[in-house]
């Protein structure tokens, strides 16, 4: 079934029979521009190969036979070309296959041929001359971006993308697995938590080091605090070490880190005299990896503590 | 499990998946494959229903989303067109649906009302002395005067004409048919060109008529054999298409999406009979009337078309409740 119509970012969530909802991404009237094009490019060229052929075998026995054939074929070419290909390449065409599209049922089924059919044939109506912007209108006024013909039929496009599996994101930067070494071992990520550090993680690789600094402050910030970290650590870094301990790094590996901050902490205890002094931290603590743009000065800290 | 165990562990069978799907069809595939195929689609399923908490990152779950889109439309094809459903529904519904439609009748009655209205206006010289010029054009007329010159006797065609001929019709007036039907859902344009067409040739069958014009028993001839099948098939197409275009500005206790899907369902084989008109006429048309063959096979044709016609519509088109009724 379909469901979050509510929703306005194009995505519909179809439930399989296998009792699963997954989704599906609309295709809205500038994807599915190239598609048309691809395909009437190929309606006009394959005419006219046709044609040639036609000329070149059949016109030597019988030059009405060829006209006919030639006519009866563009007729059929011209109305039905888009839903003979729905039906017998489950719901695309050349130009959607192409493109990555395909056409289903509202309810995220696969259409069957009369739908296929029906869809195409008021491409006529979407394309009426005298007001040949009606179908981008329609399409523009529903919120599954169907035009006249999906309207009729009962279909949806929607995009199917191909696309990798990516894993997890790399970290190249080998501090902020050092830094997760610092993090509190019985910190526990949220789901919630998870999410945005994978979303920013994936995604941070096409920010400027001054935009990562931005975006991950919001999160950094109280985390830094949470933590009882200095504050001029990068925020960036942070969030990758966190990322790396929630998805990376092992169980048993942690339960190691745990064991030796434990050890670690009956020597000098680094993370109880974190609201004291700065200063000190600083001191006992090997130095944090800090970005050069991002890092404040230690001492001027001190100072404005002080 | 750490994430990147449980994406090590899963990665060989969704890649498998992949590969299954990017197979263009799975016609290709044999039994056991097919099996393989289903499970790898299930555990990715349970993949995706448990990615909330295995904490799957952002990009994976995409992929997956992705992935059991796509076997899922591999899994679920389309139907291919069922051609037995179709001819039962031909039969059996279609006539019915058309015996009882409002729409096909106001199209009928405005068809030809339009049609005779007009065909008499071209007709009589007193009432609308140069209506017939004014609505076909000069040009038109010397067409079709030039082309009705010579009495129809099969000599103009030899047998690759007709078939060109023939083609030609199929395409031409299947295409206006379709453009009937389809333009109908905008209403204003649908019963622009069916009240056009109807005022077009109204005027070229009044205008024939008339006493003063010789190529008028040629025109005659020709028109006669081929006439019911395509008049009839035009005021379908038209009235399916009336149909719809009512179906999204009354769309009664439906919405307006599901009241046009619904009557669109119900009238796409309407229109598919005035297809199989349409190609009817067009080999009456491209062979017969051109022909030899004296009035009276032609005139025979025309009345067994209309009979067939008649019975299509009323004796398989009365519905089949009010015969129960009625007993």
């Amino acid at each position: 079934m379909a469901q979050r119509r509510e929703q306005i970012d194009s995505i519909i969530r179809v439930v399989t029979p296998e009792n699963i909802a997954f989704e599906y991404r609309l295709a809205g009237p500038f994807r599915r521009l190239p598609a048309l094009l691809v395909d009437f490019a190929i309606m006009g060229t394959g005419l006219i190969v046709f044609m040639i052929v036609l000329m070149m075998t059949l016109a030597i026995v019988s030059f009405g036979l060829t006209i006919a054939i030639f006519l009866i074929m563009s007729f059929v070419v011209q109305w039905f070309y888009m839903g003979l290909f729905e039906v017998y390449m489950n719901g695309q065409t050349p130009g959607k296959r192409l493109t990555g599209l395909r056409v289903l049922t509202t309810e995220g089924q696969p259409i069957n041929g009369m739908q296929s059919i029906m869809r195409n044939l008021f491409r006529g109506a979407d394309l009426f001359p005298m007001m040949p912007l009606i179908g981008p209108v329609v399409m523009t006024l529903n919120d599954r971006s169907q035009r006249l013909g999906d309207l009729v039929a009962g279909t949806i496009v929607v995009v199917e993308q191909n696309s990798w599996l990516t894993g997890v994101a790399k970290l190249e930067d080998h501090r902020a697995i050092q830094l997760a070494g610092y993090l509190p071992p019985n910190f526990v990520v949220s789901r919630q938590l998870a999410r945005a550090l994978a979303t920013y993680v994936e995604r941070r690789r096409f920010f400027s080091p001054l935009r990562r600094r931005e975006v991950a402050k919001h999160l950094g910030e109280p985390l830094l605090q949470q933590f009882g970290l200095p504050a001029d650590t990068s925020y960036d870094l942070l969030l990758c070490s966190l990322y790396y301990r929630t998805f990376i790094a092992d169980r048993h590996q942690d339960e190691q880190r745990l064991a030796e901050a434990k050890a670690a902490a009956v020597q000098n205890n680094p993370f109880q005299q974190v609201g004291n002094n700065l200063f000190q931290i600083q001191v006992k603590m090997p130095p944090l990896p800090q970005e050069q743009m991002v890092g404040i000065p230690v001492d001027e800290v001190a100072k404005l503590k002080m | 499990m750490k994430v990147v165990e449980l994406l090590e562990r899963r990665r060989k069978n969704w890649q498998e998946l992949e590969r299954y799907c990017a197979r263009s069809s799975l016609g290709s595939l044999n039994t056991s494959e097919l099996s393989r195929f289903s499970a790898l689609y299930r555990a990715a399923c349970a993949d995706l229903a448990l990615s909330n908490s295995y904490q799957l990152p952002e990009n994976t779950v995409q992929y997956l989303h992705n992935i059991v889109g796509r076997a899922h439309n591999q899994l679920y094809r389309s139907k291919r067109l069922d051609f037995a459903a179709w001819s039962k529904m031909l039969l059996e519904d279609v006539p019915q649906r058309i015996f009882n439609d409002r729409c096909v009748q106001l199209m009928f009655c405005l068809f030809w009302g339009f049609f005779i209205l007009s065909a008499w206006l071209a007709y009589s010289k007193t009432t609308w002395p140069d209506y017939a010029e004014q609505m076909m054009k000069a040009e038109m007329i010397e067409q079709m005067e030039s082309s009705f010159k010579n009495p129809i006797d099969g000599s103009g065609r030899d047998g690759d004409m007709n078939l060109i001929m023939a083609a030609f019709y199929i395409r031409h007036n299947t295409g206006i048919g379709l453009q009937c039907f389809v333009w109908g859902l905008l209403v204003v344009p649908g019963l622009y060109v069916t009240i056009r067409n109807a005022l077009l040739l109204g005027a070229a069958f009044g205008y024939m008529a008339r006493p003063d014009v010789p190529e008028g028993a040629n025109f005659f001839h020709f028109v006669t054999a081929h006439g019911p099948f395509e008049l009839t098939a035009i005021v379908l197409s038209a009235g399916a298409g009336l149909r719809l275009g009512l179906a999204w500005i009354m769309p009664g206790q439906l919405t307006r999406g599901a009241s046009l899907q619904q009557t669109g369902t119900e009238m796409m084989p309407v229109m598919c009979a005035a297809m199989i008109m349409f190609g009817l006429a067009a080999f009456i048309e491209g062979f017969l009337s051109p022909s030899a063959a004296p009035y009276w096979i032609k005139a025979a044709v025309a009345i067994i078309s209309s009979a067939a016609l008649a019975f299509y519509f009323i004796v398989l088109g009365f519905p089949r409740s009010l015969l129960g009724a009625t007993r």
